[in-house]
């Protein structure tokens, strides 16, 4: 209980203030397509220079909760997903924004993120070292079942069709290897110069998500005026509420498997968001809704990856290991003002430390507050005429994805496989196993790499991926996984011919 | 209304193809360690993508609506002007002054109200400069983006 | 129409020639931009963001400098992308890694070499160190090179990378002591590889002096030995030196970090710069800042830079040429 008593520290003024700023900064930055929850963070430590380090990581810590909320509103409006972890959100709102429901989309996005980030900084603050310890278990034969664990979630993820979902991935798997090696430092399918550098994930995004939308409005061509004919019913925040309870089982699976995958280092942020979406949706009785703008779908994703945002501090804050590319911007921005995360962190700066966890408490709360108030407003931007829609979409993904590094090729590479996208969606083949397969194949190969290396010098790989407790229950995990998948998608071709059989 | 065996035919084709390649060059490309990997992905990739051309040809795909010949005259257009603005222009003329233009351009392409109609075109402009204005607010004053200014902005 | 687009175009070639030639005595005129090969967070973006934060200051450069980070394959995809896409026109500069660099462009497969880079200044010498888990059987680095002797292979050494300054140091003391490691790669950088040891799925490892110093005044690690010629008297005088330990291990795994700007960049402009980033690197506030984060700095002007460069590559030749 001891955060309780620096609780004072978040409601001085100039604390406040900052508080506050962080918020509605880390909001706007986060919606903004292009700037990850990473950069946003990077971006605002010039500002702690002139601040004490508590204030400083006021402000780091409420941008931080708040970034990755503030995702969700571009992936909902635009469906430009800010970071991997708004993929899953923005499958199911973009769906609802385009039915005319942003306003219900935000709501359910912002409520859902503010219950799964509360009880995950709870989490952070009661179990911080027994969370440390499972941060710690996870070696490299580990992090390698756990990225095929979700190359498995692949074929079931967004798709129709079982094949086309895998191949999908298989493609995204492909994608990833471009560019140099990490262990080796190999070139790999380098075809021309833009591709050098690999492709980053955060442009790829936007052009996957993003520009086979651009393209279906193209579509409509110009005389299509009836657009804007949906009428859309005020949104209450009691209905919201009301339709939150309701769905009481995706909110405790996305926060779940949010704050479990969260604390695992280098896996976590990623793939919390998919994972509990995919889970959210095995465990639904309305499996088909998932993908039209199912409020399930909405509220596993984001409570899931605010549910992330505190456990994956655990590892920076106790061992001083960044377990996520945000906790090392964090731990670079308390680097700066001399302080050391570890055991000298809560021991001989504990106004830092636990202002700092509070800080992240109160910025849940305000975050909710402020984006609901917002939410009706910003909810008519999906409401645009299609035209200018189409044409906001394009320029936004050009600034977005150039300011990731701003690099030219990454623009390049954002178009072409935007086109490409639309294409292969015309034929059953979907974005989100692609990306999920990008995402996952560099953590697969790496540690597959590293972990080959180390079993070298022991007792030879088989050992050292097949055995040990977590190992083969990881692998359990494949097997069950890869069982259901098939499982159900046999029988759910059976549930189709016998609708094509009665409808003859 | 779903597409056609040709159409799947050649798309899944095309596919099989891209798998080909990537599994030539897995395999012939050095050095062998890493390349280890993509081996690995690219035989269940070149498996996949067999099997996908496979059921395309037979007939038995049926996800995906395929491409019609309306919607294909629709994005054309919209298609060209933004591969000339992202690969061709943007660099070379500036982000800001390209994006404009780009943004008007297919503003009125798709703008349902007639060509002749002078206060569509007014509407037109003032939500241009309006939607410049706030990119230039955000990624300029705000985020202080270093964007290419090319010979003019 | 005709004569419209020909006052244009001469008004366009009036405009661009004069911006050429006012060009290097107004230079800096907008913000500057230096590409980090390592990712936001890691030991050289931080200490990059320090020693940069200064340059608006009138008496320094008079606008400031922005990062940008292009991580990826030891930092071959940021080097690489400097190399190759990068405008010479002294707005765009990078921050460099010695030995990396060098030694990565001896090895092969990348599109740069020193010849590529004209350096300005260093700012910073962090050397490496061997570090153990804090409840290893290792306790001083003789304990772990006779361990390793007995058993060729079996001392697992994590490091951030191939041919960087933590494989380097490995290679070296391989050499040093004919002991024969296992150095293992980790994705991530330093703190993966600092991960790994804290962990215990390695034996050991090599990393940062700055982030060992850390991890240890966390109570995490305990550090074994420095591949430096000298102690580090500011952070940690108890620690020897492999020399000092009995093994011919010197300083060119020492980490070297610093601006450099692209060949055929303006001599005005590479002038002027390496007259005004010693004076920012030296600036009180930096300095506190990088005492306050435990990370050594040690400026040296581009002449001095230039020849710690050659003396490098000589070094990393020998060394690698065996490989």
């Amino acid at each position: 209980m001891e955060f309780l008593s620096y609780f004072g520290g978040v409601f001085e003024p100039t604390a406040f203030l900052l508080l506050l700023g962080g918020t509605i900064g880390g909001l706007i930055l986060g919606a903004t397509p292009g700037l990850s929850p990473t950069m946003a963070v990077a971006l605002l430590i010039p500002f702690t220079f002139h601040l004490s380090p508590t204030q400083g990581l006021i402000l780091l810590g409420a941008a931080y909760t708040s970034t990755v909320a503030g995702g969700a509103v571009s992936a909902i409006l635009l469906k430009i997903p800010g970071a991997p972890a708004n993929i899953a959100t923005a499958l199911d709102g973009n769906a609802m924004a385009k039915n005319g429901e942003g306003a219900r989309a935000l709501h359910l996005s912002f409520l859902s993120s503010g219950i799964g980030g509360v009880i995950g900084v709870l989490l952070l603050i009661f179990l911080t070292p027994v969370l440390a310890q499972w941060a710690l278990a996870f070696s490299y034969s580990h992090l390698f079942w756990m990225a095929i664990l979700g190359v498995t979630v692949i074929g079931s993820l967004d798709s129709k069709s079982f094949v086309k979902g895998l191949l999908s991935g298989c493609i995204g798997l492909w994608l990833s290897m471009i560019g140099f090696d990490d262990n080796l430092g190999a070139q790999r399918f380098i075809f021309t110069d833009a591709l050098a550098g690999g492709i980053h994930i955060i442009p790829a995004l936007i052009g996957l998500f993003a520009i086979p939308q651009v393209m279906e409005m193209f579509a409509k061509g110009r005389n299509n005026a009836a657009i804007e004919a949906i009428e859309v019913p005020k949104q209450s925040l009691m209905d919201s509420m009301k339709e939150l309870t309701r769905n009481v089982r995706a909110l405790s699976i996305g926060t779940i498997f949010g704050s479990i995958i969260g604390i695992i280092p280098g896996v976590g942020g990623q793939i919390a968001g998919l994972v509990a979406y995919d889970q959210a949706r095995k465990f639904s009785p309305d499996k088909d809704k998932f993908g039209t703008g199912h409020p399930e779908g909405i509220i596993a994703a984001e409570s899931a990856n605010n549910a992330m945002v505190g456990p994956s501090l655990v590892p920076l804050l106790t061992l001083s290991i960044p377990g996520s590319p945000t906790a090392a911007v964090l731990l670079g921005g308390l680097i700066i003002h001399g302080i050391f995360p570890g055991s000298d962190l809560f021991d001989n700066h504990p106004q830092v430390a636990w202002t700092f966890i509070n800080s992240m408490l109160i910025g849940q709360i305000l975050m909710v507050i402020f984006g609901i108030y917002t939410a009706t407003w910003a909810a008519r931007i999906a409401r645009a005429p299609m035209p200018i829609m189409a044409a906001a979409v394009m320029v936004l993904a050009l600034f977005g994805s150039y300011s990731v590094q701003q690099s030219m090729g990454d623009v390049y590479i954002m178009l072409s496989l935007g086109i490409g996208m639309f294409f292969l969606e015309k034929f059953g083949f979907s974005a989100a196993p692609l990306v999920l397969g990008l995402i996952l194949g560099p953590i697969a190969e790496s540690n597959f790499t590293t972990g080959s290396l180390i079993s070298q010098a022991q007792d030879g790989p088989w050992v050292y991926f097949l055995t040990g407790t977590l190992n083969i229950f990881l692998i359990a995990l494949v097997f069950a996984s890869v069982a259901y998948s098939f499982w159900s998608n046999m029988m759910h071709g059976k549930a189709v011919k016998k609708m094509q059989e009665a409808a003859s | 209304m779903t597409a056609s065996r040709l159409q799947h035919t050649v798309a899944s084709g095309v596919v099989l193809l891209v798998a080909a390649l990537v599994t030539y060059i897995s395999f012939t490309q050095q050095p062998a360690d890493a390349f280890l990997f993509p081996r690995l992905i690219s035989i269940f990739f070149i498996i996949l993508a067999v099997w996908n051309f496979a059921r395309a040809v037979s007939g038995v795909a049926k996800v995906g609506t395929g491409l019609n010949a309306t919607e294909f005259k629709n994005i054309l257009p919209g298609l060209i002007v933004m591969i000339v603005f992202v690969f061709l222009v943007a660099k070379s003329i500036g982000f800001y002054l390209s994006s404009a233009i780009a943004f008007m351009i297919i503003y009125t392409l798709y703008d349902p109200a007639p060509y002749s109609d002078g206060k569509a075109w007014g509407k037109r402009l003032i939500v241009t400069v309006c939607f410049m204005a706030v990119m230039y607010c955000l990624f300029a004053l705000l985020l202080k983006v270093q964007t290419p200014s090319g010979i003019l902005f | 129409m005709n004569k419209l687009m020909k006052t244009l175009a001469t008004g366009f070639a009036a405009v661009a020639m004069t911006a050429g030639a006012a060009f290097a005595a107004d230079y800096p005129e907008r913000p500057i931009g230096v590409a980090v090969s390592y990712g936001a967070g890691g030991a050289t973006d931080f200490q990059a963001r320090i020693v940069t934060m200064v340059a608006g200051n009138e008496d320094i450069l008079g606008q400031p400098i922005y990062i940008v980070n292009k991580p990826g394959a030891g930092g071959r995809v940021g080097w690489n992308w400097f190399a190759t896409e990068a405008e010479a026109d002294g707005y765009t500069m990078s921050a460099y890694n010695i030995p990396h660099f060098i030694a990565q462009s001896i090895k092969g497969g990348v599109s740069y070499s020193a010849d590529s880079f004209e350096p300005i200044a260093n700012w910073g010498a962090d050397p490496a160190v061997v570090v153990v888990g804090k409840d290893s059987q290792f306790n001083t680095i003789q304990d772990m090179v006779n361990f390793a002797k007995e058993n060729p292979g079996k001392v697992t050494l994590s490091g951030a990378g191939l041919f960087v300054g933590h494989h380097i140091a490995a290679l070296q003391i391989e050499k040093g002591t004919g002991a024969k490691f296992a150095y293992i790669p980790t994705k991530g950088g330093g703190a993966a590889a600092m991960k790994a040891v804290i962990a215990g799925d390695v034996m050991g490892g090599i990393n940062n002096l700055s982030d060992a110093f850390r991890a240890r005044e966390a109570g995490n690690v305990k550090i074994l030995g420095v591949a430096d010629l000298e102690r580090n008297a500011e952070f940690l005088p108890d620690v020897p030196t492999l020399k000092e330990a009995g093994y011919d291990v010197d300083n060119a795994s020492v980490n070297f970090r610093g601006l450099m700007v692209k060949k055929g960049t303006p001599q005005e402009i590479i002038d002027k710069l390496a007259a005004k980033v010693p004076e920012m690197f030296a600036h009180a506030r930096v300095a506190k800042r990088m005492k306050a984060g435990g990370s050594p700095m040690k400026i040296m002007n581009r002449a001095e830079v230039q020849a710690m460069w050659a003396k490098r590559q000589e070094t990393l030749k020998d060394l690698l040429a065996g490989l």
